[in-house]
């Protein structure tokens, strides 16, 4: 699985690290923490996820994929995207 | 054939990162450094300095033939626009150089190195034998340099002469 | 039929061609007091188990392809009950008891092999983890013993003992860890059920659920029509978050894909399991003779049922390590499978906030070990609205509470567990 870095290009998922869904908000107070830490969506289908670019640019970018068959639709850098 | 790989490491270069500030763009930094930078993995040249693009606003900046306080002097002329610290211990530098050197990268990275896609001025921020590597092609001959951090070039230079002698 | 030497003579003489299946595959009946989705290890031993122990026979067993073909099907078969948290020894320990007693209760050959576990250490460090749990095992009436260097030894001399990097110093050793065979637990499961009248339905898929007008859960939708139930039990563990949804619930799971390999056939070399404790590697050898190893989860949310090469790599680099001699072995084929890795690493067994609807779920990497108390304490919390002694601490509100089992301490990144 190759994962395009949208600075240095397609890279092999090797050089990333996982964080997991992009969608999670932080709340600000402690109404809904537990679902944020805790509770995912877990889709079978398109996810938007957070890698970090470890062994790369070293930045956080939000991926496009399909958990069904690993295609990858797209990126951004995840501070672009509002992640 | 390990004659078709020429390796050395280079003795001297002062090396720095410099990370521009929030909503600092690279043509400001550019500016005060004399260099036209853009936020993408090139490596280019005033003459005097070379800045190596590892990342969106990040940089490491080398300078052949340093004055004393390399660094010092950077973050003067860097004053609000962004970050500096110096690299010079931090990282070691590999020249490869010979018609092995583009075979031999290909055997640690899984990069394309074809000229099509990976020419002189090209930089990737990528990993060698799981060792953290920034690799810039300094000519057509083919010549490149490899930066590593210097803790791993003891395990660097073992990469580079088993994969030298099985060319 | 029941299984005896005579019937095994009996068939050799037929040259083993009058085999017949074991279990029935039954069409949908209408309603059902227990529908059990998912028929893996766990949604079978719930079935029997509803059966033996509770007398439930009215039951379904609602599986979308053909039994055993999820993770049942392809996990590595290492059974033990070598934890240290009291919220999960007893469980494993009870499960290791089934396992004992199984192929007695069943009439079937499950293969279990108590062939023994090494779990390896290679720093003081670990080796401290180790003795203390061990000892909590001990603490739990479960057999551990703490070996030195020389012991380990003694089992496996072929591993690398003096490598520079990870010195082997010992292991914790389990001698009542071991090896199953996980298609027949699949099969033999089944017939037992069977046997005791419950349906087993293949090729029907889940779609959604029946509720009433006060949101109790009184049934499923599948692909071959509405199944009406008193109650219904969720076992559809890489799966679980999907099948939930369609109730509504959000759950405390990732999926992610775990791979495995196995090497061509090769007279034994290897006595029981073997951990290495500086990377991600286990190894076993089948009774077939192929070398059955793995390592760590792919890492990112799948479920794709296959992996990628760098974990490939990652597992062979670890076999290389601990174990030189393997690089002389030809892997023959690897697999994936969809792991519910939940957000402490344990796994629920327990009612979900709708009435009617009962959860068992979160087995990451290791619920095959789980499957018989699974299936024995899962049939509990369905006859009974409670949970099996030895299963209280598998609640799904713990994460809220605060009561996670969190063996290794990694936090809620189930990536990391
Ligand atoms: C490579 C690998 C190695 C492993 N090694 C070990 C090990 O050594 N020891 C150990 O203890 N554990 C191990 N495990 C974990 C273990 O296999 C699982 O935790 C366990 O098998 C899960 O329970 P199960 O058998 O019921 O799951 P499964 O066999 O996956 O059963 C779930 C079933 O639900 C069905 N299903 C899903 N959705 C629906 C739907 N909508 N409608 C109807 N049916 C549905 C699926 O088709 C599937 O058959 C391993 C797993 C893998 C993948
Ligand atoms: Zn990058």
């Amino acid at each position: 699985m190759r994962l395009p870095c949208p600075y240095c290009g397609d890279r092999d998922a090797q050089e990333f690290s996982y964080r997991g869904d992009a969608g999670p908000r932080r709340p600000e107070g402690e109404d809904g923490l537990f679902d944020y830490v805790y509770l995912r969506d877990n889709p079978a289908g398109p996810i938007r996820e957070l890698w970090y670019h470890a062994n790369g640019c070293r930045n956080w970018i939000v991926v496009t994929r399909d958990t069904r068959t690993h295609e990858v639709h797209g990126s951004s850098l995840a501070r672009e995207s509002g992640a | 054939m390990a004659e078709h790989l020429i390796h050395s490491e280079q003795e001297g270069w002062a090396l720095a990162t410099v990370m521009a500030r929030r909503a600092v763009g690279p043509a400001a930094v550019g500016a005060a450094l004399e260099l036209e930078l853009r936020d993408e993995p090139v490596a280019v040249s005033n003459g005097a300095i070379r800045a190596i693009g590892t990342g969106p606003g990040a940089w490491l900046v080398i300078d052949t033939e340093p004055d004393h306080g390399f660094a010092d002097a950077l973050q003067d002329r860097l004053e609000g626009l962004a970050s500096v610290s110096d690299q010079s211990s931090g990282y070691a530098v590999f020249r490869l150089s010979g018609a092995g050197a583009r075979t031999a990268l290909q055997r640690g990275a899984a990069i394309d190195f074809h000229p099509d896609v990976f020419a002189p001025g090209s930089v990737a921020t990528t990993a060698i034998a799981h060792i953290g590597a920034i690799v810039w092609q300094v000519d057509d001959s083919p010549t490149y340099d490899v930066a590593v951090f210097r803790s791993l070039s003891g395990s660097f230079r073992h990469w580079l002469e088993e994969t030298a002698a099985a060319l | 039929m029941r299984y005896s030497v005579f019937s095994l003579s009996a068939n050799a003489l037929s040259g083993h061609r009058r085999w017949k299946r074991v279990w029935r595959d039954a069409e949908p009946a209408e309603a059902y007091d227990v529908v059990i989705v998912g028929g893996g290890g766990h949604g079978l031993a719930t079935a029997h188990y509803l059966a033996r122990n509770h007398g439930i026979t009215n039951v379904a067993v609602i599986e979308k392809g053909w039994i055993g073909g999820g993770n049942a099907g392809r996990n590595t078969t290492i059974i033990r009950s070598n934890y240290g948290l009291p919220g999960n020894e007893p469980f494993y320990e009870w499960s290791m008891k089934l396992w004992e007693g199984l192929e007695q209760d069943l009439n079937y050959n499950v293969m279990v092999s108590q062939r023994g576990i090494v779990n390896l250490y290679h720093s003081d460090a670990q080796r401290d983890a180790y003795a203390r749990r061990g000892n909590a095992m001990r603490l739990h009436g479960v057999d551990a013993e703490l070996l030195s260097s020389d012991d380990v030894r003694k089992l496996a001399p072929f591993l690398d003992f003096e490598s520079a990097r990870f010195p082997i110093m010992g292991g914790l050793y389990q001698g009542r860890a071991g090896t199953a065979r996980h298609d027949a637990v699949v099969w033999g499961y089944a017939r037992a059920a069977s046997q005791r009248g419950v349906d087993i339905i293949q090729n029907c898929e889940v779609t959604g659920f029946v509720q009433d007008s006060a949101g109790a859960i009184v049934g499923v939708e599948t692909t071959r029509g509405a199944i009406r139930a008193g109650k219904v039990g969720l076992a559809v563990a890489g799966n679980s978050s999907r099948v939930a949804a369609l109730a509504g619930l959000r759950l405390p799971i990732e999926s992610h894909v775990l791979q495995a390999f196995v090497s061509e056939g090769l007279k034994p070399v290897i006595p029981g399991v073997i951990t290495f404790g500086a990377g991600h590697f286990y190894i076993s050898q089948s009774d077939k003779g192929g070398l059955v190893f793995g390592g760590d989860i792919d890492g990112y949310n799948s479920y794709a049922q296959r992996g990628n090469l760098p974990v490939v790599e990652d597992v062979c680099e670890g076999g290389m390590a601990v174990m030189p001699m393997i690089g002389r072995a030809r892997i023959l084929r690897s697999w994936g499978g969809i792991m519910d890795m939940s957000m402490d690493g344990s796994p629920i067994i327990d009612a979900s906030p709708l009435p009617g609807l009962y959860l068992n779920a979160g087995w990451c990497y290791g619920g095959f070990k789980a499957t018989p108390a699974s299936g024995w304490c899962f049939a509990h919390l369905l006859a009974t609205d409670r949970s099996h002694e030895t299963a209280t601490a598998f609640r799904l509100d713990r994460f809220e509470s605060g009561h996670l089992i969190d063996e290794k301490g990694a936090g809620a990144q189930p990536n990391l567990h």
